[in-house]
């Protein structure tokens, strides 16, 4: 494996999971939910992908029921926060703490447990260039499901009417609901697919990339997720592009390690963060724009005309 | 009335149990004890604490426990629960512990790799840069590429010691290795870890050591990558039969069971442990079958001499990479010095964060 080959796949393996869980962050966002409880959803999902894996052996499946895992963490979030009014960010924090524990008491069996990793899917005759095709075209199906999962929410909030159904909800939840949406049931959806999108990525990177379940193996990546979201100016190109430079700067921080140039090694970890925002920040100069994209409703108590 | 009330449900509370114990001892442990790593081995302590007083001693252990308050609360409850000994297994509970010890004099502490001690608090560490010295000569003799890679969590002194040992090591047997090493500055982060492991192998490594990595995410990549690895704390060969190397492991049974004893003949002290290959503490596991015999024969002369006090991993001369002489020849590095590492030998690709 040569280093522009490693630092591409590399660079996917790492991103997908990130660009998965934040485009259904996204859409729960744009839905005027912010969901703080990624963090636990992703580790939920990578849990019981682990074991679904361990048990069927069918890796699709335990992707499915990562994100149902999640999905129903989510429910929990989405009942706390839609249903008796709780400030989202608190309970946010406090379902993800519940995400974690969860997922340790679950998987304490299978504590530092490996798997065999998921089939590689090669694109024909695209994986056998050299170089760039173990790189780019020899993944398991999932990382090349991301991109088009980007194009696919673009275009679902930008084109669609259930999109446009989303982003009235979060823009202005009273007018929504004066023309006859039913806001909260709007919300509830937005954050179930969130909570089901943060559990597959959990299980890509239990069964997929990481091949192992270990308590606390997400490892600060949900925050990441919520980050990339906010940093992406909630739009489905930029969360994409922020995705693939925080993956790729953490990675070529870990390869410059390895060359032995010297560079301080925190200055190193520091870098992937330090790039991300400061490219999306140029990205989203101007202001009008981010105010734009930015749902206005986001995290406020939405209380039901009755 | 509430008094005798209470007398009888203790009273009740003892007949249930049975026999009292002579001593209760409480084990706090940072992570889960899995099947490997850090907790494990010193579960696997208690579980040698048990066997060795039977009834006379009675242990509970408490896994999973963050440092700060939730700590400290556990040892509080461990001591209202009438424990009289605990083992701490984090750096991290130094000083919740050492508060305790001082307000229950009554509370012999063990703690891992701490530096403050009291008459009620020892501390213990392990040699494990002795382990690594010969997991360096392996490596030294199997690679290929000569290019030897290091997956290590924190530039902390007890790390640097080791990334030292095992570049000293290699280069003695093969003057041709090179060693890299890439500092995740990350206590936890397995994915993190495969990441790193990846980047050395793309940068030629065939033997790789994952130092302090509690999970066997670096022996997953080699295994996968079909490479050699030398992993700290368990044995690892169950997670790669092909790619283990060595796995340098802790044992602590023989060093808890003589604390024990000395707690229940009232003759605990605060001491500081520094167990290596003489003591038992270190000992190496998992030896690859690819070591040829004289291969074999020669780590198993090495690890001889260490655990006899003939020979030191840190024996002159050793240079640094700057190119000043650290230890002259003839001389070994002290022990203080040892244990506050913080410079790099010669041939390290790689230098230490500050």
């Amino acid at each position: 494996m040569d280093t522009l080959t490693f630092l591409l796949s590399g660079t996917l393996l790492a991103a997908t999971p990130l660009l998965i869980a934040a485009l259904g962050e996204l859409v729960t966002e744009k839905s005027g939910v912010l969901n703080l409880s990624i963090e636990g959803m992703m580790a939920l999902g990578a849990v019981t992908g682990f074991i679904v894996a361990t048990a069927s052996g069918s890796y699709w499946l335990a992707l499915l029921a990562g994100g149902v895992a999640a999905a129903a963490l989510a429910a929990v979030f989405g009942f706390v926060v839609l249903v008796t009014l709780g400030n989202q960010v608190a309970s946010g924090i406090a379902v993800g703490i519940l995400g974690i524990g969860l997922s340790g008491l679950i998987g304490r069996p299978y504590e530092s447990s490996t798997i065999a990793p998921m089939h590689e899917l090669p694109i024909p005759f695209l994986s056998n260039v050299p170089v760039i095709g173990p790189g780019l075209f020899d993944h398991v199906a999932l990382v090349y499901c991301a991109p088009l999962l980007a194009v696919a929410t673009w275009w679902l909030l930008r084109s669609t009417k259930v999109g446009l159904v989303i982003r009235a909800v979060g823009e202005a939840p009273e007018a929504a609901h004066a023309i006859g949406y039913n806001v909260v049931l709007v919300r509830f959806c937005a954050v179930l697919y969130g909570g089901f999108c943060a559990g597959i990525a959990g299980a890509f990177i239990s069964i997929a990339s990481a091949t192992l379940w270990s308590d606390g193996i997400i490892a600060g990546r949900g925050w990441i997720v919520v980050a990339l979201v906010v940093f992406g100016t909630w739009r489905s190109g930029r969360v994409a592009i922020g995705a693939y430079l925080f993956g790729m700067t953490t990675l070529a921080g870990l390869l410059v390690q390895s060359t032995g140039i010297a560079i301080p090694s925190q200055v190193l970890t520091s870098v992937p963060y330090i790039v991300t925002i400061i490219a999306i920040a140029m990205l989203s100069m101007d202001p009008q724009r981010i105010r734009l994209n930015a749902p206005v409703s986001l995290g406020q108590i939405y209380h039901e005309a009755k | 009335m509430k008094r005798i009330l209470t007398a009888i449900l203790l009273a009740a509370g003892l007949a249930t149990t049975g026999h009292a114990a002579d001593l209760k001892m409480g084990f706090i442990l940072p992570s889960p004890a899995a099947d490997v790593g850090w907790a494990k081995q010193l579960d696997l302590g208690r579980e040698a604490v048990e066997a060795a007083f039977g009834d006379r001693v009675e242990t509970t252990m408490v896994e999973s426990v963050p440092e700060g308050p939730d700590a400290a609360r556990v040892m509080n409850q461990m001591i209202s629960d009438g424990a009289t000994m605990l083992m701490l297994g984090s750096f991290g509970y130094m000083n919740d512990g050492l508060k305790l010890a001082r307000s229950h004099p009554e509370v012999a502490m063990i703690h891992a790799s701490g530096y403050k001690q009291a008459d009620n608090f020892a501390t213990f560490t392990a040699r494990n840069y002795e382990g690594f010295y010969l997991g360096g000569m392996a490596a030294g003799m199997v690679t290929k590429s000569n290019i030897i890679g290091m997956v290590a969590a924190f530039a902390i002194p007890e790390v640097v010691a080791e990334v030292n040992a095992i570049t000293l090591a290699a280069q003695k047997v093969n003057p041709e290795a090179q060693v890299k090493v890439i500092w995740l500055n990350s206590w936890f982060d397995p994915p993190k870890a495969q990441e790193a492991a990846r980047a050395l192998i793309s940068q030629g490594a065939d033997v790789l050591f994952s130092l302090h990595q509690d999970t066997p995410s670096v022996v997953n990549v080699a295994e996968a990558e079909g490479i050699y690895v030398v992993n700290t704390s368990s044995d690892m060969s169950a997670y790669g039969p092909n790619s283990v190397l060595a796995s340098v492991t802790n044992d602590w049974s023989d060093y808890f069971v003589s604390l024990v004893q000395d707690k229940l003949d009232g003759k605990f002290k605060g001491a500081d442990f520094r167990g290596g290959l003489s003591e038992g503490a270190v000992k190496m596991a998992a030896w690859s079958k690819d070591l040829s015999d004289e291969q074999m024969a020669e780590l198993k002369k090495t690890e001889e001499s260490f655990a006899a006090g003939q020979s030191h991993a840190f024996d002159g001369p050793i240079i640094d990479q700057d190119g000043t002489e650290r230890v002259a020849a003839g001389a070994t590095l002290p022990d203080g010095e040892i244990f506050g590492m913080n410079w790099l030998v010669k041939g390290v690709d790689g230098s230490v964060p500050n």
